[in-house]
């Protein structure tokens, strides 16, 4: 009953995905006719209402609540972003960071299309490398930085996903003031993502339980007394505890007394030739896509790169209708070598184990083949679609995925001067923290993966935990035995981690696959060819390879090529990669608009 | 291997610091015939990190605040025509393009009283021979129809322009290693002394001996003329910078403001770079030029009340730099008493300076007369 369900379900996906592509709107009813007079009425539409949005003149039908980037690439939408060079970029990280999917929107240019819910019916358009000006503006008077409302909460916490929610929880609820500000819509994180309109899901009954513990979570802490400000860029801090959040209706300046950071992690790039086309995006935008707004990326799919990430979200997208090609893991075949690595970790060893021979069992009956030891060496246009290649073999699909592993979102922490170290085994820094998750910087605590990827459940964890240190600093009580529950919990999970990824312990891949003249930087198109230039001219440091190249100098901060610059300059130089050899943090952590930075939100 | 690289350990030139003016100093050696190795712990340079602005004009901003001072910026004004034709000469010798645009800058009023002083800034100015008029605001739109309605007017300077700092340090520092220039970048000069036959270095990464020592360290020269028993009161001046994204051509002039903290250009790939003198910090023991809120909040909000439609652009970049200051003159040529010995640090506005600063000092070098009389400009004058 369960699996009819579901490929019921599947199929009509598939016929709505391919009514879009053919440019059809599945009979969808147009019933807003005009665009530029409707903002006011907005308030009117409800959640999955049908909408129809005006992009490059042509009707689109989406549905309010539905993220802009789903409701274009469900039209068949892939390339928006124009590159100086005159490329277009489609989504690609689908959570925010790369920039990649900037539209602009009733006229408010460089709007990211993965984080936009539609809530009327919009005008998107295009967007060129130089983005379009206002015919006319009126400026602010000038300010000072002096002139911006000041907020001083006992607890601050930035990022409101299962760690985020879990620390402001515990810390309201032993009657501390709390606030937590989130950039997305709704709060939740990448776990436990909030979907936009109710009933499109793909497996509906598993993702309705994680939606719906996500919505537990959420309402617990409102309940608890959080005020939680979604919408919210906290796009600097500022030694020793200032940090600088834009809302969109007011620059606001936190000075708490404690600060929780919990800003989670995005997905390793790794440049392949074709990596920059529309259509190839990282696994876990795929899975976005498809958990928020039930949309598929394409109708046939290639997964590829390392970690159990890719064969879920592979079987998500198959039980959804997709045709995935296969599954392309850079790993070596499981065997009993590794399997003999796992024995000392039993139970949590036994438990992956469980999990994956369940997911490779599935993925085996729907006959998508995963392939050990291979990773993707080349994306091609063609007509219409991709070819992409494993070596020699290759693949006609309509999107690419590259699941590459993880990489912390920790620059706020960096930028706060907190220590970090560079663990080689994970292949990035690493934030340095007591017991109770506090970082060399008293009075900071840092949690969840931006302190080096964990899960969510240990990311809850460690949130209740930072959550009762907070509290102690500030004289509340503390709930011992709930505290040493988590620290139990805690235990178990990062066991069970360490079993994940010694189970799919691969080469960590850095410009391997890359040829000279694929692109390093996608934001400022620098390619390899120019880097090893670069680098073969002296003995140049990181910075002046920067500032020869222009890699890292655009909107995404270098949060894609910093690091495999640092691990060719380690290769080459045999520079130490330290906290130095990754940038320097600097604001803004998130591009903000100059207006939006200013706004004092008081009349004047 | 980084680790492994060590300095020459006898050459005939050893000019320390690789900004702007160690890079063309050297270079103009080199080409001369002269064996020069430039020695830079690349740690603190104005060059990497500034605006590419190139000025002329007086600063208003700075006349109102020090009136006293204005005898003192009129003496060195008639370097930065002649540096801004240095810099066409240059780029014109240079084999890529380094965005070099001599489009003229605008110093804007927003008050009557300011204009004013505008206007009498520019009389004298024209005296001294600058190429300055005086725009009402109908002339001011119609070569910059973007600014606030609150702006009156402006002072233009046809020969002020602007230059891509990485493109241009680049390009130089080609062309100083094809005339034989020896580039020991993350270097550090940790002690200078005087021997028999010229000066015993030491470096982070070895000893060297040479004739010649050129000192080109901006903030970092007075530590260096310490070593020697001289005295250069040189200071570190961490500044701010903003960069947005790239927009639609607006701005074609380099952009000022009579009496308020902010200069704005865009570059031509259509970024627009916001600055204007504004306070960064050296934080911690390593000293690393760090941004501070005020300044970028104070920068930014100026920026959107100047020119209003830029407020809508998203800031993408911040960053600081290590600016030098002395006493607003250049520190250039040699030395009473010490044979051999030489100084190379620009006045202010001192990436615009860079090559004319390069070439007076080259010529001091090479016993030619420098194009302008350099003698009331060298370190004497806090040596007397
Ligand atoms: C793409 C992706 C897919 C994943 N898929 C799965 C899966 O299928 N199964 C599974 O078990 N685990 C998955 N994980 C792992 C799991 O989601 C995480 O372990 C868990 O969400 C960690 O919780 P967190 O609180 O640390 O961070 P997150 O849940 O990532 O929450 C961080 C929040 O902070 C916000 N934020 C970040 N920076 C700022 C800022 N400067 N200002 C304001 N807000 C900010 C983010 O937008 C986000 O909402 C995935 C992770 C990622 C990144
Ligand atoms: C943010 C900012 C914006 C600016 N904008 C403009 C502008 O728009 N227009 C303009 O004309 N000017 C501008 N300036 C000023 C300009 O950048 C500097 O005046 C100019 O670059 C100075 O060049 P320099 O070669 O004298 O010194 P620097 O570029 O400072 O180079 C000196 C070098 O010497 C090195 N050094 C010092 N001590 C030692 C030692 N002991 N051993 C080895 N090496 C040493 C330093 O590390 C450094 O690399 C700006 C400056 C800043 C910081
Ligand atoms: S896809 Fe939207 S920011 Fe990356």
């Amino acid at each position: 009953m369960l699996t009819l369900v579901r490929i019921v379900d599947g199929a009509a996906r598939a016929i709505r995905l391919i009514h879009h592509r053919l440019g059809t709107s599945a009979g969808r009813p147009m019933s807003i006719q005009h665009p530029q007079t409707c903002s006011h009425i907005e308030h009117s539409y409800k959640s999955g209402d049908p909408v129809t949005l005006d992009v490059e003149g042509q009707p689109v039908t989406a549905r309010i609540g539905d993220t802009l980037a789903a409701a274009l690439m469900s039209a068949g939408i892939a390339g928006l972003r124009e590159t100086a060079g005159g490329e277009r970029r489609g989504v690609f990280c689908g959570m925010g960071v790369c920039n990649e999917c900037l539209v602009s929107v009733d006229g408010r240019q460089s709007q990211r299309a993965c984080m936009i819910k539609v809530s009327g019916p919009h005008t998107v358009r295009r967007q060129a490398f130089q983005v379009l000006l206002p015919a006319q503006a009126s400026g602010a008077a000038p300010i000072l930085a002096s002139d911006l409302a000041v907020r001083t909460p006992d607890l601050l916490v930035i990022g409101g996903g299962a760690g985020g929610l879990a620390a402001a929880t515990v810390a309201a609820g032993a009657g501390l003031d709390v606030v937590l500000v989130d950039e997305r819509a709704m709060p939740g994180g990448q776990f436990f993502k909030q979907p936009g309109a109710a009933h499109r899901f793909a497996d509906a009954i598993a993702i309705d339980r994680q939606v719906a513990e996500g919505r537990a979570r959420i309402e617990r802490a409102r309940r608890a007394g959080v005020e939680i400000l979604s919408g919210a860029d906290a796009w600097g801090a500022f030694a020793p505890m200032t940090v600088g959040v834009t809302t969109g209706a007011q620059s606001l300046l936190f000075r708490p007394s404690r600060l929780v950071v919990a800003t989670g992690a995005y997905e390793r790039g790794v440049p392949v030739p074709g990596w920059t086309l529309p259509g190839v995006m990282t696994t876990g935008a795929a899975q976005t896509l498809l958990k928020t707004d039930g949309v598929l990326p394409g109708r046939r799919v290639l997964v590829s790169g390392n970690g159990p990430l890719n064969l879920q979200v592979a079987l998500e997208l198959a039980r959804a209708g997709a045709d995935v090609a296969a599954v392309a893991e850079l790993a070596p075949r499981p065997g009993i070598a590794r399997a003999g690595a796992l024995l000392g970790l039993t139970a949590s060893a036994l438990d992956v184990a469980w999990q994956g021979a369940d997911m490779l069992l599935e993925l085996y009956r729907r006959r998508i083949p995963v392939l050990y030891g291979q990773g993707l060496t080349r994306i091609e246009q063609a007509d219409g679609s991709l070819v992409a290649s494993l070596g020699e073999r290759r693949f006609e699909i309509d999107a690419v995925l590259m699941g590459y592993g993880f990489l912390p979102s920790n620059e706020l922490l960096r930028a706060l001067g907190c220590r970090h170290d560079f663990d080689a085994a994970r292949g990035h820094l690493v934030t340095w923290r007591t017991d109770d998750c506090e970082t060399s910087v008293s009075g900071i605590h840092a949690v969840g993966d931006c302190c080096g990827l964990g899960g969510a459940r240990a990311a809850a964890d460690e949130g209740v935990i930072a959550g009762w240190a907070v509290a102690r600093a500030l004289g509340r009580p503390v709930d011992h035995k709930n505290l040493s529950a988590a620290r139990a919990r805690l235990v178990r999970h990062r066991r069970f981690q360490t079993a994940l990824w010694q189970l799919f312990a691969a080469p960590r891949l850095h410009a391997e696959r890359a040829e000279p003249d694929t692109i390093v930087c996608r934001c400022e198109e620098v390619t390899l060819g120019a880097v090893e230039a670069a680098l073969s001219d002296g003995l140049p440091s990181i910075g002046e390879v920067k500032r020869r190249t222009r890699l890292g100098m655009g909107r995404c901060q270098g949060r894609y090529c910093a690091p495999v610059l640092a691990a060719l300059l380690a290769e080459r130089q045999g520079r130490p990669i330290d906290a130095l050899a990754f940038f320097a943090p600097r604001v803004p952590a998130r591009p903000v608009s100059i207006s939006d930075l200013v706004r004092t939100g008081a009349p004047r | 291997m980084i680790g492994e690289r060590r300095v020459p350990a006898e050459i005939g030139t050893v000019i320390v610091g690789g900004g702007i003016v160690g890079m063309c100093l050297a270079w103009f050696l080199a080409e001369e015939g002269h064996d020069v190795a430039v020695v830079d712990d690349g740690r603190h340079a104005g060059t990497i990190a500034n605006a590419g602005g190139l000025h002329v004009q007086l600063q208003s901003r700075f006349m109102r605040l020090y009136p006293e001072m204005v005898p003192e910026f009129e003496r060195t004004l008639p370097f930065y025509p002649r540096a801004v034709r240095h810099w066409q000469a240059l780029a014109s010798r240079l084999d890529e393009d380094i965005g070099l645009a001599v489009t003229g800058g605008l110093m804007v009023a927003e008050s009557r009283e300011q204009y004013e002083f505008l206007e009498k800034k520019c009389r004298r100015e024209q005296q001294l021979g600058l190429e300055v008029e005086m725009l009402d605001r109908a002339a001011l739109d119609r070569i910059a129809p973007y600014f606030a309605d609150s702006i009156v007017g402006a002072e233009l300077c046809a020969t002020e322009g602007k230059v891509n700092p990485l493109l241009a340090n680049q390009a130089i520092r080609r062309k100083a290693l094809a005339a034989g220039v020896a580039h020991c970048t993350e270097t550090r000069v940790t002690g200078l002394a005087q021997t028999s036959g010229g000066f015993a270095v030491e470096t982070t990464r070895g000893p060297m001996r040479t004739g010649r020592i050129v000192i080109a360290a901006g903030a970092g020269a007075a530590e260096l003329a310490a070593h020697l028993g001289l005295k250069v009161p040189a200071r570190a001046e961490p500044l701010h910078m903003n960069i947005t994204e790239a927009t639609e051509p607006l701005i074609h002039h380099m952009v000022q403001h009579a009496d308020r903290q902010i200069t704005m250009k865009q570059l031509a790939a259509g970024m627009v770079v916001i600055g204007g003198g504004w306070p960064a910090t050296l934080a911690g023991a390593a000293e690393h030029p760090t941004v501070e809120l005020d300044s970028l909040i104070g920068s930014l909000s100026l920026a959107q009340h100047v020119i209003p439609r830029i407020g809508s652009l998203r800031l993408i970049r911040t960053w600081a730099g290590v600016n030098t200051s002395v006493d607003g003159r250049p520190v250039v040529g040699p030395v009473s008493g010490i044979s051999g010995l030489f100084f190379a640090i620009p006045g202010d506005a001192g990436y615009t300076l860079g090559p004319l600063t390069a070439r007076l000092v080259a010529h001091s070098i090479l016993g030619r007369t420098p194009e302008m009389a350099i003698g009331e400009h060298t370190a004497d004058r806090f040596n007397s």
